[in-house]
């Protein structure tokens, strides 16, 4: 009986993405963290945004911070690789001024939902 | 002139396949529905290629084809007006007879076995459809019926694939004339096929015998013999029944094709019928209006105000909020305008009152009536009055059409006491002159002399005259009594005279002894008053005006029955509406509402019965919903109204009236036979019995709308020197 | 000796300051075009505009104008009219007020400069009816 719950259990293992454990997708997270925070006084220049260094560093924190309660190894692998595209993207310049200042502000305004804000808005 | 008992023939020729029972359905009916003699006669058995059918003697070929659900093809016949059968273009062919024959307006026989798609019968309407297009032009490029246009249709399915048409100097073929018959319909007489449909239209339906031929042959012309309009309130729908491009509609003339449209089922409010349309729209413009079949209402036809008017909706429009600022209205935001009002409504503590006008629908008024209600005020009213001594407009019977429209058909004798249908409610004269056509249908009227389309006698416009019905010492009275099938139809004008509960209950009384118990009908000419009353509005402004109020709510109040000087000085007046009319002039806040295109609402005709009609385009500007306007006024005032979504305002509705959701559907009346236990004193002043619509000129401007239109506005200017001319050639 | 030491040099400035008529002139020019030069005036044209040519300069910046005094700072390219353009872009050495073959009527329109983010500029705009006509309070 013991055996068969044992093997089931094995058998739900899924392959990791990259990391084995929790330790190691750990690190990679700090590691990706730290390479934007080096980075982004070169992007400030870069790309000549309004915005001063501390901010970057704090928009950087509160982007990470954003995905604090992920607990599976695999999405976590998953965002690091996406944060590294994005770093990359940053880095090589494929960016433009505009996709940077785009983590400060969104581009589409949240569709109202109370009645008044539908009313002045015109939609129904 | 044959007049087939269509229903006859359908309502027992019962099939068992599908296909009959779907052509049976989509069937229309007659004249003679209720005549359905008690025995039923002998049904005869006919084949229609090789389809046994079973129908009742006297039934065309035509419509033994469309039992057995074959189409024939046809130019001149329609079924609601009489056979003529001058086409050809149903040539069928009967099996041992030598000629083949018009199936319009061939009886059948019993065992006939009729062809309707053998080499014969192809070859006969192929040699028609030559006839017709070698003298039709072939300017179906630049023709406003392409499209939908039965000559080309049925030169498509039925003519020949080539032509035989050698005229290469273009020497042969027939020009005929233009006419000038108004500023509705457009003549381009060349295309004419001479169908006659619209002679017989015009003589049948309409009851102007303006249309007619000159000429034989080739050289045969429709037309008015002498130049003059044809000056009918239903002219339009000689439209829909021409055939061919030869009657078009002049407002939308060259302004698209039927394919490009968009078109989306509603209901017209410009009368109170409630007739049954269909708004043509394209690229966010309503074109054009065309009738929707319902014949339960208006048949298939569409009265002039009704199909034209709609350019109205494109003048004069309220597209933004305005305040009055430093004494000019002047246009600002809604957030602006609906504090503005929610502070005048939060001061005026409670004295506030509510007008709804001719064109407002229920859903707005039960907003309306909401809001006030919220803040303390129970002063909602309409601006046509009507009696509330007695029972009022607390029993529906009181103050709807009773007798439905349809069944007006069956009358035998009817009554008009100050009212004029002709103009008031044209589809309901319709049915009046039909049952007059088909049923001997006597008709008395008590008013100004009236030229009603048909015969009728008129007894003149004493008010006594009310009087003496009623206690039986004119002779009319005994025929009333005696009839099968009776009707009075009173005009909502008088009954909004100071005596109009005196009348009402009068006649009441007058009608308990009727042996038929939905005798007694008011004809209302507003749209918005029968739902109104079903909403527990106050009829007539007086209410509004006693009660002094600081804030007045004018719901599409154009008629100008408030004014400045009934009000107090300080009274700030709300106008929510669509059009800048006499509401907009004197108000000091006006807030954009949409017209009936514009939006899903409930309007409740005349009948009591409830219909919807459907947004076809979006409003303008910054036009919105009305009732969503006093939703939002009420959550600034801060008494919310409980509903969002018109799914929820619908809830609404049903808790106050189930009636109200259920539309298309007719609830039967009660309490006729109450209404006069609980009837008020009655008695009637003397004076005399007035109409406001006394001649074609008054039908076309009664609205913001239509007075908005400037189609209407040639109307009415060539009603007048029409008229003119009639009095000019009257005297010399 | 003197080339070496960049007299010349100091020279040529006085000329040139001495050519813009005194030290507050030559400063002034300085502000407004941002460099001084010394030429010959070739000629003017009817708005003012001075025109200039100094061999002495690498080709391409020995012909310059010099904006009229009214224009101040708001001296613009296109203020060059159409007959000073094409010597001033070395269409022709010929200098319009030397040239006898120029046309000149009466009709011909004076130039106009780029109007462009000035209140003057051209806007297009609607000539289609506006699919609803409005209300308007004062009409009646």
């Amino acid at each position: 009986m013991a055996g068969r719950e044992a093997a089931r259990k094995v058998v739900h293992q899924v392959r990791p993405l990259l990391s084995v454990d929790k330790d190691e997708a750990r690190k990679r997270v700090i590691n990706l963290y730290k390479t934007w925070y080096r980075q982004i006084p070169y992007v400030v220049m870069d790309y000549d945004i309004p915005m001063s260094v501390e901010q970057c560093r704090d928009k950087l924190r509160e982007e990470f911070l954003k995905n604090k309660d992920v607990s599976d190894i695999r999405v976590i692998d998953m965002l690091v690789v996406k944060g590294q595209m994005e770093l990359k993207e940053t880095v090589e310049i494929w960016k433009q001024k505009g996709h940077i200042m785009r983590y400060w502000k969104e581009s589409q305004d949240p569709k109202p939902t109370d009645f008044l804000s539908k009313f002045f808005n015109g939609q129904n | 002139m044959i007049r087939a008992p269509l229903t006859k023939a359908l309502s027992l020729g019962s099939s068992t396949s599908p296909i009959h029972k779907i052509a049976a359905a989509a069937f229309r009916t007659t004249a003679v529905t209720a005549q359905i003699p008690a025995k039923a006669p002998e049904k005869i058995e006919v084949f229609v290629d090789d389809i046994p059918v079973h129908v009742e003697p006297g039934t065309t070929i035509l419509q033994a084809a469309a039992v057995a659900g074959v189409e024939i093809p046809r130019f001149c016949y329609h079924e609601r007006l009489a056979v003529a059968g001058n086409c050809r273009m149903c040539l069928v062919e009967i099996e041992k007879s030598p000629k083949l024959a018009a199936a319009c307006a061939m009886p059948v026989m019993k065992g006939w076995r009729i062809k309707t798609n053998s080499e014969k019968t192809r070859q006969a309407r192929e040699g028609v459809m030559e006839f017709l297009l070698m003298n039709h032009p072939l300017d179906c490029p630049i023709c406003d019926q392409g499209g939908e246009c039965d000559l080309q249709d049925q030169a498509m399915a039925f003519g020949s694939d080539r032509s035989r048409f050698t005229d290469i100097n273009h020497s042969g073929k027939r020009a005929v004339e233009d006419k000038d018959i108004g500023p509705l319909v457009k003549t381009i007489m060349t295309r004419c096929i001479h169908c006659t449909r619209c002679i017989r239209f015009a003589s049948e339906i309409a009851g102007v015998d303006d249309l007619g031929t000159t000429g034989r042959g080739n050289d045969m012309q429709i037309g008015t013999y002498v130049e003059k309009l044809f000056l009918s309130e239903m002219s339009g729908n000689v439209i829909d029944l021409c055939p061919v491009g030869a009657l078009t509609n002049k407002p939308f003339s060259f302004a698209a094709r039927p394919w490009e449209t968009r078109k989306i089922s509603s209901i017209d409010v410009l009368d109170a019928v409630g007739s049954n349309i269909i708004v043509s729209t394209r690229t966010n413009e309503v074109l054009r209006i065309l009738p929707r079949e319902n014949e339960e209402i208006n048949e298939e036809w569409l009265a002039d105000k009704s199909r034209f008017a709609c350019d109205g909706l494109k003048r004069q429009r309220l597209v933004a909020p305005m305040v009055r600022i430093k004494g000019e209205l002047t246009p600002v935001e809604w957030e602006g305008a609906l504090i503005e009002v929610g502070q005048k409504v939060r001061a005026a503590n409670g004295a506030v009152a509510g007008v709804a006008g001719s064109l407002a629908d229920v859903e707005s008024m039960v907003a309306l009536k909401d809001l006030l209600n919220r803040v303390g005020s129970e002063a909602v009213c309409t601006e046509q009055s009507f009696p509330s001594e007695g029972s009022g407009a607390d029993l529906r019977s009181n103050y709807l059409f009773n007798r439905n429209i349809q069944s007006l058909e069956t009358a035998d004798v009817a009554l008009l006491i100050g009212t004029n249908p002709r103009y008031e409610a044209p589809l309901i004269n319709t049915r009046l002159r039909k049952a007059y056509v088909h049923n001997e249908l006597e008709v008395a009227s008590i008013g100004p002399k009236i030229d009603l389309s048909y015969r009728h006698n008129n007894l003149g416009d004493d008010s006594n005259l009310i009087t003496q019905i009623c206690n039986g010492t004119h002779p009319f009275a005994a025929k009333l009594k005696e009839a099968k099938n009776p009707a009075i139809i009173v005009g909502s004008d008088l009954l909004a005279r100071p005596d109009g509960a005196g009348i009402l209950a009068n006649l009441q009384n007058f009608a308990k002894g009727f042996k038929s118990t939905s005798a007694l009908n008011v004809l209302q000419r507003n749209a918005s008053q029968a739902g109104a009353l079903d909403i527990g509005y106050q009829a007539g402004v007086e209410e509004a005006i006693k009660s002094k109020p600081k804030v007045l709510f004018l719901l599409n109040a154009d008629e100008a029955k408030v004014t400045r000087d009934q009000l107090p000085k300080d009274c700030y007046i709300v106008y929510v509406g669509h059009h800048g009319d006499e509401g907009a002039q004197i108000a000091d806040a006006v807030l954009p509402g949409v017209a009936y295109t514009e939006k899903t609402a409930t309007y409740v005709n005349t009948e009591g019965r409830a219909q919807q009609t459907l947004a076809a385009v979006s409003p303008p500007g910054l036009a919105r919903d009305d009732w969503k306007i006093f939703r939002a006024i009420s959550e600034i005032v801060g008494a919310p109204l409980p509903y969002d979504s018109l799914e929820e305002i619908r809830d609404r509705l049903d808790d106050i009236a189930p009636h109200l959701i259920r539309h298309g559907h007719l609830e039967a009346n009660s309490f006729q036979t109450v209404a006069p236990q609980l009837s008020a004193a009655p008695s009637i002043s003397s004076g005399k019995v007035s109409v406001q619509q006394l001649s074609l000129k008054d039908y076309f401007m009664t609205d913001p709308i239509s007075r908005a239109s400037p189609t209407m506005a040639k109307c009415i200017q060539a009603a007048k020197k029409e008229g003119e001319k009639k009095a000019a050639s009257a005297s010399c | 000796m003197a080339k070496y030491l960049g007299l010349d040099k100091v020279g040529k400035l006085f000329q040139i300051i001495q050519q813009s008529g005194g030290l507050r002139a030559a400063y002034k020019k300085l502000y407004r075009f941002d460099e001084l030069k010394i030429g010959s005036l070739v000629g003017t044209d009817k708005y003012g505009n001075k025109y200039f040519e100094n061999p002495y300069y690498f080709y391409g910046r020995n012909r310059w104008v010099e904006y009229a005094h009214h224009q101040n700072m708001d001296y613009d390219g296109s203020q060059i009219p159409a007959e000073w353009f094409g010597w001033m872009h070395y269409k022709t050495d010929l200098p319009p007020i030397r040239d006898g073959a120029r046309v000149q009527h009466k009709w011909m329109a004076s130039h106009s400069e780029n109007l462009s983010g000035t209140k003057e500029q051209y806007m297009p705009y609607t000539t289609t009816k506006p699919k609803y006509e409005a209300w308007d309070p004062k009409k009646k």
